[in-house]
Protein backbone atom coordinates (compact mmCIF):
# COMPACT_ATOMS: atom_id res chain seq x y z
CA UNK A 1 0.00 0.00 0.00
CA UNK A 2 1.43 3.40 -0.97
CA UNK A 3 2.32 5.83 1.77
CA UNK A 4 -0.57 8.26 2.25
CA UNK A 5 1.65 11.32 2.43
CA UNK A 6 2.38 10.83 -1.27
CA UNK A 7 -1.14 11.70 -2.35
CA UNK A 8 -1.55 15.25 -3.54
CA UNK A 9 -4.78 17.14 -4.00
CA UNK A 10 -5.52 18.28 -7.54
CA UNK A 11 -6.90 21.62 -8.54
CA UNK A 12 -9.53 20.27 -10.83
CA UNK A 13 -11.63 18.45 -8.26
CA UNK A 14 -11.65 18.25 -4.45
CA UNK A 15 -12.08 14.45 -4.50
CA UNK A 16 -9.39 13.79 -7.11
CA UNK A 17 -5.90 13.07 -5.85
CA UNK A 18 -2.73 12.35 -7.73
CA UNK A 19 0.32 10.42 -6.75
CA UNK A 20 3.60 10.84 -8.58
CA UNK A 21 5.03 7.59 -9.85
CA UNK A 22 8.10 6.76 -11.87
CA UNK A 23 6.93 8.17 -15.18
CA UNK A 24 3.39 9.44 -14.86
CA UNK A 25 1.20 10.34 -11.95
CA UNK A 26 -1.60 7.96 -11.01
CA UNK A 27 -5.01 9.32 -10.06
CA UNK A 28 -7.09 8.39 -7.06
CA UNK A 29 -10.60 9.35 -6.05
CA UNK A 30 -11.82 9.76 -2.54
CA UNK A 31 -14.63 7.27 -2.13
CA UNK A 32 -18.13 7.74 -0.79
CA UNK A 33 -18.97 4.08 -0.98
CA UNK A 34 -18.16 1.55 1.66
CA UNK A 35 -15.38 -0.96 1.11
CA UNK A 36 -14.66 -3.40 -0.39
CA UNK A 37 -14.13 -1.62 -3.68
CA UNK A 38 -16.38 -2.40 -6.64
CA UNK A 39 -14.05 -4.35 -8.88
CA UNK A 40 -10.95 -5.21 -6.92
CA UNK A 41 -9.21 -1.91 -7.61
CA UNK A 42 -6.34 -0.76 -5.37
CA UNK A 43 -7.26 1.50 -2.51
CA UNK A 44 -5.64 3.25 0.37
CA UNK A 45 -6.94 4.68 3.61
CA UNK A 46 -5.33 7.27 5.79
CA UNK A 47 -6.44 10.03 8.13
CA UNK A 48 -10.09 9.28 7.66
CA UNK A 49 -9.95 9.33 3.87
CA UNK A 50 -10.25 6.36 1.58
CA UNK A 51 -9.08 6.75 -1.98
CA UNK A 52 -9.51 4.27 -4.83
CA UNK A 53 -7.17 3.97 -7.79
CA UNK A 54 -8.76 5.47 -10.89
CA UNK A 55 -7.24 2.97 -13.30
CA UNK A 56 -7.08 4.12 -16.94
CA UNK A 57 -7.25 0.52 -18.13
CA UNK A 58 -10.48 -0.07 -16.25
CA UNK A 59 -12.24 3.20 -16.83
CA UNK A 60 -12.42 5.35 -19.94
CA UNK A 61 -12.88 8.49 -17.87
CA UNK A 62 -9.64 7.71 -16.04
CA UNK A 63 -8.01 7.04 -19.41
CA UNK A 64 -9.11 10.46 -20.67
CA UNK A 65 -7.46 12.08 -17.64
CA UNK A 66 -4.30 10.04 -18.17
CA UNK A 67 -4.27 11.14 -21.82
CA UNK A 68 -4.28 14.77 -20.78
CA UNK A 69 -7.94 15.70 -21.10
CA UNK A 70 -8.41 18.88 -19.11
CA UNK A 71 -12.14 19.50 -19.37
CA UNK A 72 -14.55 19.75 -16.49
CA UNK A 73 -15.10 16.64 -14.42
CA UNK A 74 -18.54 15.94 -12.98
CA UNK A 75 -18.72 18.47 -10.15
CA UNK A 76 -19.87 18.29 -6.56
CA UNK A 77 -23.65 18.45 -6.24
CA UNK A 78 -24.46 17.73 -9.89
CA UNK A 79 -26.92 15.16 -11.18
CA UNK A 80 -25.63 12.89 -13.95
CA UNK A 81 -27.29 10.36 -16.18
CA UNK A 82 -24.94 7.47 -16.87
CA UNK A 83 -25.85 5.31 -19.89
CA UNK A 84 -24.27 1.86 -20.12
CA UNK A 85 -23.22 1.57 -16.49
CA UNK A 86 -22.45 -2.17 -16.64
CA UNK A 87 -21.59 -3.28 -13.09
CA UNK A 88 -20.82 0.27 -11.98
CA UNK A 89 -17.05 0.57 -12.24
CA UNK A 90 -16.86 4.06 -13.70
CA UNK A 91 -20.33 4.99 -12.48
CA UNK A 92 -19.13 4.57 -8.88
CA UNK A 93 -16.29 7.01 -9.56
CA UNK A 94 -18.70 9.52 -11.07
CA UNK A 95 -20.81 9.07 -7.93
CA UNK A 96 -17.71 9.84 -5.84
CA UNK A 97 -17.09 12.99 -7.87
CA UNK A 98 -20.61 14.40 -7.55
CA UNK A 99 -20.50 13.69 -3.83
CA UNK A 100 -23.30 13.14 -1.31
CA UNK A 101 -25.38 16.04 -2.61
CA UNK A 102 -25.14 14.84 -6.20
CA UNK A 103 -26.81 11.90 -7.91
CA UNK A 104 -25.89 9.40 -10.60
CA UNK A 105 -28.77 7.73 -12.43
CA UNK A 106 -27.17 4.63 -13.90
CA UNK A 107 -28.92 2.92 -16.81
CA UNK A 108 -27.96 -0.61 -17.85
CA UNK A 109 -29.96 -3.17 -19.78
CA UNK A 110 -28.02 -6.43 -19.33
CA UNK A 111 -29.27 -8.49 -16.42
CA UNK A 112 -25.99 -9.90 -15.21
CA UNK A 113 -24.05 -6.68 -14.75
CA UNK A 114 -27.24 -5.07 -13.47
CA UNK A 115 -27.33 -7.42 -10.48
CA UNK A 116 -23.88 -6.20 -9.55
CA UNK A 117 -24.87 -2.60 -10.21
CA UNK A 118 -27.61 -2.97 -7.59
CA UNK A 119 -25.05 -4.16 -5.04
CA UNK A 120 -22.83 -1.18 -5.85
CA UNK A 121 -25.85 1.11 -5.44
CA UNK A 122 -26.47 -0.33 -1.98
CA UNK A 123 -23.02 0.85 -0.98
CA UNK A 124 -22.99 4.24 -2.71
CA UNK A 125 -25.58 6.58 -1.22
CA UNK A 126 -26.00 8.53 -4.46
CA UNK A 127 -25.87 5.84 -7.16
CA UNK A 128 -29.29 4.85 -8.52
CA UNK A 129 -29.63 1.79 -10.74
CA UNK A 130 -32.17 1.69 -13.59
CA UNK A 131 -32.80 -1.43 -15.65
CA UNK A 132 -33.68 -0.10 -19.10
CA UNK A 133 -32.61 0.23 -22.70
CA UNK A 134 -30.93 3.58 -23.33
CA UNK A 135 -32.62 3.64 -26.73
CA UNK A 136 -35.96 4.16 -24.99
CA UNK A 137 -35.63 7.11 -22.60
CA UNK A 138 -39.43 7.24 -22.32
CA UNK A 139 -39.13 4.14 -20.15
CA UNK A 140 -37.17 5.95 -17.46
CA UNK A 141 -38.51 9.47 -17.80
CA UNK A 142 -40.53 8.73 -14.64
CA UNK A 143 -37.35 8.19 -12.64
CA UNK A 144 -34.74 10.61 -13.98
CA UNK A 145 -34.86 14.40 -13.42
CA UNK A 146 -33.10 16.94 -15.64
CA UNK A 147 -29.35 16.47 -15.29
CA UNK A 148 -26.22 18.59 -15.54
CA UNK A 149 -24.43 15.92 -17.51
CA UNK A 150 -24.82 12.71 -19.48
CA UNK A 151 -22.05 10.11 -19.51
CA UNK A 152 -22.37 7.61 -22.34
CA UNK A 153 -20.38 4.42 -22.76
CA UNK A 154 -22.36 1.81 -24.63
CA UNK A 155 -20.35 0.79 -27.73
CA UNK A 156 -23.33 0.56 -30.06
CA UNK A 157 -23.37 1.64 -33.71
CA UNK A 158 -26.16 4.14 -32.93
CA UNK A 159 -24.46 5.64 -29.86
CA UNK A 160 -24.66 9.19 -31.26
CA UNK A 161 -28.42 8.96 -31.81
CA UNK A 162 -28.86 7.49 -28.32
CA UNK A 163 -27.05 10.46 -26.81
CA UNK A 164 -29.17 12.95 -28.74
CA UNK A 165 -32.44 11.39 -27.75
CA UNK A 166 -31.47 11.27 -24.08
CA UNK A 167 -30.30 14.88 -24.20
CA UNK A 168 -33.74 15.89 -25.49
CA UNK A 169 -35.40 14.38 -22.46
CA UNK A 170 -32.91 15.05 -19.70
CA UNK A 171 -30.06 17.44 -20.38
CA UNK A 172 -30.33 20.89 -18.82
CA UNK A 173 -29.91 23.94 -21.04
CA UNK A 174 -26.27 24.38 -20.17
CA UNK A 175 -25.66 20.70 -19.65
CA UNK A 176 -22.72 18.75 -20.94
CA UNK A 177 -21.92 15.25 -22.00
CA UNK A 178 -18.90 12.99 -21.81
CA UNK A 179 -18.84 10.21 -24.36
CA UNK A 180 -16.61 7.17 -24.65
CA UNK A 181 -16.98 6.49 -28.33
CA UNK A 182 -16.23 3.11 -29.77
CA UNK A 183 -14.92 3.74 -33.23
CA UNK A 184 -13.99 0.30 -34.49
CA UNK A 185 -15.60 -1.67 -37.27
CA UNK A 186 -18.59 0.59 -37.78
CA UNK A 187 -17.86 1.02 -41.40
CA UNK A 188 -15.33 -0.79 -43.50
CA UNK A 189 -12.47 1.27 -44.87
CA UNK A 190 -13.00 4.17 -42.49
CA UNK A 191 -10.20 4.48 -39.94
CA UNK A 192 -11.32 4.88 -36.31
CA UNK A 193 -9.96 8.42 -36.01
CA UNK A 194 -12.04 9.52 -38.96
CA UNK A 195 -15.06 7.79 -37.60
CA UNK A 196 -14.64 9.64 -34.32
CA UNK A 197 -14.37 12.94 -36.18
CA UNK A 198 -17.57 12.20 -38.06
CA UNK A 199 -19.39 11.44 -34.84
CA UNK A 200 -18.11 14.74 -33.45
CA UNK A 201 -19.35 16.58 -36.52
CA UNK A 202 -22.74 14.94 -36.30
CA UNK A 203 -23.04 16.14 -32.71
CA UNK A 204 -21.91 19.67 -33.51
CA UNK A 205 -25.50 20.49 -34.50
CA UNK A 206 -26.61 20.71 -30.90
CA UNK A 207 -23.34 20.71 -28.95
CA UNK A 208 -20.08 22.50 -28.82
CA UNK A 209 -17.69 19.63 -29.38
CA UNK A 210 -14.04 19.31 -28.47
CA UNK A 211 -11.66 17.38 -30.71
CA UNK A 212 -11.96 13.61 -30.18
CA UNK A 213 -9.24 12.34 -27.86
CA UNK A 214 -7.79 8.91 -28.51
CA UNK A 215 -7.82 6.64 -25.46
CA UNK A 216 -5.02 4.39 -26.77
CA UNK A 217 -3.11 2.58 -25.41
CA UNK A 218 -5.61 2.07 -22.58
CA UNK A 219 -8.63 1.36 -24.78
CA UNK A 220 -8.00 0.56 -28.41
CA UNK A 221 -10.15 2.32 -31.05
CA UNK A 222 -11.93 4.33 -28.36
CA UNK A 223 -12.24 8.08 -28.35
CA UNK A 224 -13.38 10.49 -25.71
CA UNK A 225 -15.66 13.38 -26.57
CA UNK A 226 -16.37 16.36 -24.36
CA UNK A 227 -19.62 18.11 -25.32
CA UNK A 228 -21.37 21.23 -24.13
CA UNK A 229 -24.92 22.08 -25.02
CA UNK A 230 -24.71 25.56 -26.41
CA UNK A 231 -27.25 27.75 -24.60
CA UNK A 232 -28.73 29.01 -27.85
CA UNK A 233 -29.13 25.70 -29.61
CA UNK A 234 -31.97 24.27 -27.60
CA UNK A 235 -34.53 26.89 -28.75
CA UNK A 236 -33.26 28.20 -32.00
CA UNK A 237 -31.34 25.74 -34.07
CA UNK A 238 -29.87 28.00 -36.76
CA UNK A 239 -28.45 30.60 -34.39
CA UNK A 240 -26.55 28.00 -32.39
CA UNK A 241 -23.29 29.40 -31.14
CA UNK A 242 -20.11 28.34 -32.78
CA UNK A 243 -17.55 26.27 -31.00
CA UNK A 244 -15.45 28.51 -28.82
CA UNK A 245 -14.04 26.02 -26.44
CA UNK A 246 -12.17 22.81 -26.82
CA UNK A 247 -11.68 23.18 -30.55
CA UNK A 248 -7.93 23.52 -30.24
CA UNK A 249 -5.51 20.97 -28.93
CA UNK A 250 -6.93 18.70 -26.28
CA UNK A 251 -4.09 19.52 -23.96
CA UNK A 252 -0.77 17.95 -23.19
CA UNK A 253 -0.58 14.22 -23.54
CA UNK A 254 1.83 11.85 -21.95
CA UNK A 255 3.65 9.42 -24.33
CA UNK B 1 -56.93 25.29 -25.18
CA UNK B 2 -56.18 24.17 -21.64
CA UNK B 3 -53.67 21.39 -21.10
CA UNK B 4 -52.94 19.66 -17.81
CA UNK B 5 -49.54 18.03 -17.44
CA UNK B 6 -48.82 15.02 -15.23
CA UNK B 7 -45.29 13.82 -14.63
CA UNK B 8 -44.07 11.10 -12.36
CA UNK B 9 -40.89 11.71 -10.37
CA UNK B 10 -40.11 8.44 -8.61
CA UNK B 11 -42.22 8.33 -5.45
CA UNK B 12 -43.99 11.59 -6.33
CA UNK B 13 -46.51 12.85 -8.83
CA UNK B 14 -46.28 16.35 -10.31
CA UNK B 15 -49.43 17.93 -11.67
CA UNK B 16 -49.85 21.22 -13.48
CA UNK B 17 -53.52 22.05 -13.51
CA UNK B 18 -54.14 24.90 -15.98
CA UNK B 19 -56.87 26.23 -13.69
CA UNK B 20 -54.54 26.54 -10.71
CA UNK B 21 -51.27 28.36 -10.22
CA UNK B 22 -48.08 26.38 -10.45
CA UNK B 23 -47.53 22.77 -9.63
CA UNK B 24 -48.94 20.29 -7.17
CA UNK B 25 -46.41 17.81 -5.85
CA UNK B 26 -48.12 14.75 -4.38
CA UNK B 27 -46.47 11.83 -2.63
CA UNK B 28 -47.02 8.62 -4.55
CA UNK B 29 -45.96 5.83 -2.32
CA UNK B 30 -47.72 2.69 -3.36
CA UNK B 31 -44.87 1.36 -5.53
CA UNK B 32 -42.39 0.45 -6.48
CA UNK B 33 -44.18 -0.54 -9.64
CA UNK B 34 -44.98 1.09 -12.90
CA UNK B 35 -48.62 0.14 -12.73
CA UNK B 36 -49.42 1.91 -9.47
CA UNK B 37 -52.88 3.49 -9.30
CA UNK B 38 -52.80 7.28 -9.05
CA UNK B 39 -52.75 8.74 -5.53
CA UNK B 40 -56.09 9.96 -4.16
CA UNK B 41 -55.06 13.63 -4.41
CA UNK B 42 -54.46 13.25 -8.12
CA UNK B 43 -57.82 11.59 -8.68
CA UNK B 44 -59.47 14.58 -7.01
CA UNK B 45 -57.57 17.06 -9.20
CA UNK B 46 -58.39 15.13 -12.37
CA UNK B 47 -62.03 15.06 -11.33
CA UNK B 48 -62.04 18.87 -11.13
CA UNK B 49 -60.66 19.33 -14.64
CA UNK B 50 -63.21 20.41 -17.19
CA UNK B 51 -64.07 17.89 -19.88
CA UNK B 52 -62.34 19.98 -22.53
CA UNK B 53 -59.04 20.14 -20.70
CA UNK B 54 -56.51 17.93 -22.43
CA UNK B 55 -54.20 15.78 -20.38
CA UNK B 56 -50.56 15.22 -21.22
CA UNK B 57 -48.42 12.72 -19.36
CA UNK B 58 -44.73 11.80 -19.28
CA UNK B 59 -44.82 8.06 -19.77
CA UNK B 60 -46.88 5.16 -21.07
CA UNK B 61 -47.49 3.78 -17.61
CA UNK B 62 -48.79 7.13 -16.41
CA UNK B 63 -51.03 7.27 -19.44
CA UNK B 64 -52.43 3.87 -18.56
CA UNK B 65 -53.00 5.02 -14.97
CA UNK B 66 -54.96 8.06 -16.20
CA UNK B 67 -56.94 6.09 -18.74
CA UNK B 68 -57.95 3.56 -16.10
CA UNK B 69 -59.87 6.50 -14.59
CA UNK B 70 -61.73 7.01 -17.83
CA UNK B 71 -59.84 10.11 -19.04
CA UNK B 72 -57.93 10.22 -22.27
CA UNK B 73 -54.31 11.27 -22.14
CA UNK B 74 -51.49 11.72 -24.63
CA UNK B 75 -47.72 11.61 -24.28
CA UNK B 76 -45.99 14.95 -23.76
CA UNK B 77 -42.97 15.69 -25.97
CA UNK B 78 -39.45 15.34 -24.65
CA UNK B 79 -38.88 19.09 -24.69
CA UNK B 80 -42.10 19.78 -22.76
CA UNK B 81 -41.06 17.29 -20.11
CA UNK B 82 -37.53 18.61 -19.82
CA UNK B 83 -38.65 22.21 -19.48
CA UNK B 84 -41.40 21.42 -17.04
CA UNK B 85 -39.14 19.39 -14.79
CA UNK B 86 -36.53 22.15 -14.84
CA UNK B 87 -39.03 24.54 -13.26
CA UNK B 88 -39.98 22.41 -10.26
CA UNK B 89 -37.32 21.33 -7.83
CA UNK B 90 -38.05 17.84 -6.60
CA UNK B 91 -36.05 16.70 -3.61
CA UNK B 92 -33.61 13.91 -4.26
CA UNK B 93 -33.71 12.27 -0.90
CA UNK B 94 -33.38 8.93 0.82
CA UNK B 95 -36.97 8.15 -0.10
CA UNK B 96 -36.24 8.49 -3.80
CA UNK B 97 -33.16 6.32 -3.44
CA UNK B 98 -34.98 3.55 -1.57
CA UNK B 99 -37.76 3.67 -4.14
CA UNK B 100 -35.40 3.30 -7.10
CA UNK B 101 -33.34 0.52 -5.55
CA UNK B 102 -36.50 -1.43 -4.68
CA UNK B 103 -37.81 -0.85 -8.18
CA UNK B 104 -34.51 -2.05 -9.66
CA UNK B 105 -34.73 -5.26 -7.61
CA UNK B 106 -38.34 -5.83 -8.57
CA UNK B 107 -37.57 -5.31 -12.25
CA UNK B 108 -34.58 -7.61 -12.16
CA UNK B 109 -36.63 -10.33 -10.46
CA UNK B 110 -39.42 -9.89 -12.94
CA UNK B 111 -36.98 -10.04 -15.85
CA UNK B 112 -35.47 -13.22 -14.50
CA UNK B 113 -38.92 -14.84 -14.42
CA UNK B 114 -39.51 -13.94 -18.03
CA UNK B 115 -38.24 -16.66 -20.42
CA UNK B 116 -37.58 -14.06 -23.16
CA UNK B 117 -35.37 -11.99 -20.87
CA UNK B 118 -33.53 -15.07 -19.70
CA UNK B 119 -32.90 -16.08 -23.29
CA UNK B 120 -31.60 -12.59 -24.05
CA UNK B 121 -29.27 -12.70 -21.04
CA UNK B 122 -28.01 -16.15 -22.05
CA UNK B 123 -27.46 -15.01 -25.62
CA UNK B 124 -25.33 -12.05 -24.49
CA UNK B 125 -23.40 -14.22 -22.08
CA UNK B 126 -22.71 -16.90 -24.66
CA UNK B 127 -21.52 -14.30 -27.13
CA UNK B 128 -19.13 -12.84 -24.58
CA UNK B 129 -17.74 -16.26 -23.69
CA UNK B 130 -17.41 -17.22 -27.34
CA UNK B 131 -15.42 -14.08 -28.03
CA UNK B 132 -13.15 -14.64 -25.04
CA UNK B 133 -12.62 -18.23 -26.07
CA UNK B 134 -11.70 -17.11 -29.59
CA UNK B 135 -9.05 -14.81 -28.13
CA UNK B 136 -7.71 -17.66 -26.00
CA UNK B 137 -7.44 -19.97 -29.00
CA UNK B 138 -5.63 -17.34 -31.04
CA UNK B 139 -3.25 -16.60 -28.21
CA UNK B 140 -2.56 -20.32 -27.85
CA UNK B 141 -1.80 -20.62 -31.56
CA UNK B 142 0.67 -17.77 -31.34
CA UNK B 143 2.37 -19.20 -28.27
CA UNK B 144 5.76 -20.71 -29.17
CA UNK B 145 5.68 -24.49 -29.38
CA UNK B 146 9.45 -24.87 -28.96
CA UNK B 147 11.19 -27.84 -27.43
CA UNK B 148 11.90 -26.19 -24.10
CA UNK B 149 10.40 -28.38 -21.34
CA UNK B 150 9.35 -25.41 -19.20
CA UNK B 151 7.51 -23.86 -22.09
CA UNK B 152 5.88 -27.19 -22.88
CA UNK B 153 4.81 -27.71 -19.27
CA UNK B 154 3.36 -24.23 -19.16
CA UNK B 155 1.54 -24.71 -22.45
CA UNK B 156 0.13 -27.99 -21.13
CA UNK B 157 -1.31 -26.39 -18.02
CA UNK B 158 -2.71 -23.57 -20.08
CA UNK B 159 -4.34 -26.07 -22.44
CA UNK B 160 -6.06 -27.76 -19.49
CA UNK B 161 -7.54 -24.48 -18.34
CA UNK B 162 -8.67 -23.81 -21.85
CA UNK B 163 -10.39 -27.18 -21.93
CA UNK B 164 -12.34 -26.21 -18.84
CA UNK B 165 -13.31 -22.98 -20.52
CA UNK B 166 -14.41 -24.90 -23.65
CA UNK B 167 -16.44 -27.17 -21.42
CA UNK B 168 -18.12 -24.14 -19.85
CA UNK B 169 -18.91 -22.80 -23.29
CA UNK B 170 -20.44 -26.13 -24.36
CA UNK B 171 -22.67 -26.21 -21.30
CA UNK B 172 -23.70 -22.62 -21.79
CA UNK B 173 -24.50 -23.36 -25.45
CA UNK B 174 -26.59 -26.36 -24.49
CA UNK B 175 -28.60 -24.23 -22.08
CA UNK B 176 -28.96 -21.53 -24.70
CA UNK B 177 -30.22 -24.10 -27.19
CA UNK B 178 -32.89 -25.41 -24.80
CA UNK B 179 -34.03 -21.89 -23.99
CA UNK B 180 -34.16 -20.88 -27.66
CA UNK B 181 -36.18 -23.98 -28.58
CA UNK B 182 -38.68 -23.13 -25.89
CA UNK B 183 -39.05 -19.44 -26.62
CA UNK B 184 -38.61 -19.35 -30.40
CA UNK B 185 -39.22 -22.88 -31.70
CA UNK B 186 -39.78 -21.98 -35.36
CA UNK B 187 -36.99 -19.44 -35.65
CA UNK B 188 -34.57 -21.79 -33.94
CA UNK B 189 -35.24 -24.52 -36.47
CA UNK B 190 -34.86 -22.19 -39.43
CA UNK B 191 -31.73 -20.18 -38.50
CA UNK B 192 -30.22 -22.22 -35.65
CA UNK B 193 -30.36 -21.59 -31.91
CA UNK B 194 -27.39 -19.26 -31.65
CA UNK B 195 -28.58 -16.93 -34.40
CA UNK B 196 -32.19 -17.09 -33.16
CA UNK B 197 -31.18 -16.09 -29.62
CA UNK B 198 -28.90 -13.31 -30.82
CA UNK B 199 -31.59 -11.94 -33.10
CA UNK B 200 -33.92 -11.69 -30.13
CA UNK B 201 -31.22 -10.06 -27.98
CA UNK B 202 -30.42 -7.55 -30.68
CA UNK B 203 -34.07 -6.76 -31.37
CA UNK B 204 -34.43 -6.15 -27.62
CA UNK B 205 -37.81 -7.82 -27.07
CA UNK B 206 -40.18 -10.38 -28.50
CA UNK B 207 -42.53 -7.63 -29.67
CA UNK B 208 -39.72 -5.81 -31.49
CA UNK B 209 -38.63 -9.06 -33.13
CA UNK B 210 -42.20 -9.72 -34.26
CA UNK B 211 -42.34 -6.29 -35.95
CA UNK B 212 -39.01 -6.64 -37.70
CA UNK B 213 -38.95 -6.50 -41.50
CA UNK B 214 -36.77 -8.77 -43.52
CA UNK B 215 -34.28 -6.13 -44.78
CA UNK B 216 -33.70 -4.99 -41.21
CA UNK B 217 -33.42 -8.49 -39.81
CA UNK B 218 -30.88 -9.41 -42.48
CA UNK B 219 -28.51 -6.70 -41.22
CA UNK B 220 -29.32 -7.01 -37.54
CA UNK B 221 -26.15 -7.12 -35.48
CA UNK B 222 -23.98 -5.87 -38.31
CA UNK B 223 -21.35 -3.54 -36.92
CA UNK B 224 -21.15 -1.61 -40.14
CA UNK B 225 -23.40 1.13 -41.30
CA UNK B 226 -25.81 0.34 -44.10
CA UNK B 227 -24.90 2.07 -47.33
CA UNK B 228 -26.34 1.72 -50.81
CA UNK B 229 -23.16 0.55 -52.55
CA UNK B 230 -20.80 -1.18 -50.19
CA UNK B 231 -23.12 -1.82 -47.29
CA UNK B 232 -22.98 -4.97 -45.19
CA UNK B 233 -24.85 -8.05 -46.40
CA UNK B 234 -25.43 -9.74 -43.09
CA UNK B 235 -24.93 -9.40 -39.36
CA UNK B 236 -26.03 -12.15 -37.02
CA UNK B 237 -27.31 -14.23 -39.93
CA UNK B 238 -23.72 -14.81 -40.95
CA UNK B 239 -23.85 -17.46 -38.26
CA UNK B 240 -27.19 -18.71 -39.57
CA UNK B 241 -27.95 -22.33 -40.29
CA UNK B 242 -26.31 -23.77 -43.45
CA UNK B 243 -24.41 -20.54 -44.25
CA UNK B 244 -21.19 -22.54 -44.48
CA UNK B 245 -22.74 -24.76 -47.19
CA UNK B 246 -23.11 -21.76 -49.50
CA UNK B 247 -20.22 -20.57 -51.72
CA UNK B 248 -18.75 -17.35 -50.23
CA UNK B 249 -19.75 -15.24 -53.22
CA UNK B 250 -23.42 -16.21 -52.75
CA UNK B 251 -23.65 -15.72 -49.00
CA UNK B 252 -25.16 -12.27 -49.28
CA UNK B 253 -27.91 -13.70 -51.47
CA UNK B 254 -28.44 -16.53 -49.02
CA UNK B 255 -28.62 -14.08 -46.10
CA UNK B 256 -31.40 -12.24 -47.93
CA UNK B 257 -33.43 -15.41 -48.44
CA UNK B 258 -32.77 -16.63 -44.93
CA UNK B 259 -33.91 -13.27 -43.53
CA UNK B 260 -37.19 -13.55 -45.44
CA UNK B 261 -37.81 -17.02 -44.00
CA UNK B 262 -36.68 -15.92 -40.53
CA UNK B 263 -39.27 -13.14 -40.50
CA UNK B 264 -42.06 -15.64 -41.18
CA UNK B 265 -40.75 -17.96 -38.48
CA UNK B 266 -40.33 -15.16 -35.94
CA UNK B 267 -43.86 -13.85 -36.56
CA UNK B 268 -45.27 -17.32 -36.07
CA UNK B 269 -43.36 -17.65 -32.78
CA UNK B 270 -44.44 -14.23 -31.57
CA UNK B 271 -48.03 -14.11 -32.75
CA UNK B 272 -49.63 -17.45 -33.64
CA UNK B 273 -47.40 -20.19 -32.25
CA UNK B 274 -48.15 -22.30 -35.35
CA UNK B 275 -45.44 -24.78 -36.38
CA UNK B 276 -44.33 -23.30 -39.69
CA UNK B 277 -40.72 -24.46 -39.45
CA UNK B 278 -40.87 -27.72 -41.48
CA UNK B 279 -42.08 -25.93 -44.59
CA UNK B 280 -39.62 -23.05 -44.11
CA UNK B 281 -36.74 -25.46 -43.66
CA UNK B 282 -37.63 -27.15 -46.94
CA UNK B 283 -37.57 -23.79 -48.69
CA UNK B 284 -34.30 -22.90 -46.99
CA UNK B 285 -32.64 -26.14 -48.07
CA UNK B 286 -33.88 -25.82 -51.64
CA UNK B 287 -32.36 -22.33 -51.71
CA UNK B 288 -29.03 -23.66 -50.46
CA UNK B 289 -28.99 -26.31 -53.18
CA UNK B 290 -29.73 -23.85 -55.94
CA UNK B 291 -27.07 -21.42 -54.74
CA UNK B 292 -24.61 -24.29 -54.68
CA UNK B 293 -25.42 -25.31 -58.21
CA UNK B 294 -25.14 -21.69 -59.25
CA UNK B 295 -28.64 -21.60 -60.69
CA UNK B 296 -31.20 -19.01 -59.76
CA UNK B 297 -34.12 -20.29 -57.79
C1 LIG C 1 -18.28 -0.84 -22.38
S1 LIG C 1 -19.54 -1.33 -21.24
C2 LIG C 1 -19.60 -0.01 -20.08
C3 LIG C 1 -18.48 0.02 -19.06
C4 LIG C 1 -18.75 1.05 -17.98
N1 LIG C 1 -19.19 2.31 -18.56
C5 LIG C 1 -17.54 1.32 -17.11
O1 LIG C 1 -16.62 2.02 -17.57
O2 LIG C 1 -17.54 0.86 -16.00
C6 LIG C 1 -21.01 -1.07 -22.19
C7 LIG C 1 -22.30 -1.41 -21.46
O3 LIG C 1 -23.38 -0.84 -22.14
C8 LIG C 1 -24.48 -1.71 -22.06
N2 LIG C 1 -25.40 -1.38 -23.15
C9 LIG C 1 -25.24 -1.62 -24.46
N3 LIG C 1 -26.30 -1.18 -25.15
C10 LIG C 1 -27.15 -0.64 -24.25
C11 LIG C 1 -28.44 -0.03 -24.34
N4 LIG C 1 -29.04 0.13 -25.52
N5 LIG C 1 -29.02 0.40 -23.21
C12 LIG C 1 -28.42 0.26 -22.01
N6 LIG C 1 -27.22 -0.32 -21.87
C13 LIG C 1 -26.59 -0.77 -22.97
C14 LIG C 1 -23.87 -3.08 -22.16
O4 LIG C 1 -24.74 -4.04 -21.58
C15 LIG C 1 -22.58 -2.91 -21.37
O5 LIG C 1 -22.74 -3.27 -20.03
Amino acid sequence: MPRPSLFRPTQRHPSLWSRPEERYPTYWVETLGSLPPTHGERWSAARGRTVRHFDPYRSKLAAAIARGWEGDLPAVGEHWLYLGAASGTTASFVADLVGPTGRVYAVERSLRPFGRLISAAERWPNLLPILADARRPREYVDWVPPVAGIYLDISQPDQVEILRENARFFLQDRGRALVALKASSIERGVPPAQHARRAAEALAVEFRVGAPLSLAPFHRAHYFLDLNRSPASSDSGPSARRSTRGSGSPGPRPR
Amino acid sequence: MAVALLLRAGPRLLIRDPGALGWEVLPWESGPSEEDPLPAGAIRILGRLSATTEIEVGSESLRRAVERLGRRARLAGSETIRRARATIPVPTDARERRFLIDLARARLEEALRDPDEVLIALAREEERVERALGRERNAALEFGRGGDPNVAAYAGRWARFRDLFEQHHRELSAELERAAQRVLPNLTQVVGFRAAARLLAQAGSRAALGRMRSARLQLLGSKRRPSPERGPKYGILYRGERMEDVPPARRGAYARSLAALAVIAARADVHTGRPVAPELKRRRDRRVESLRRGTRA
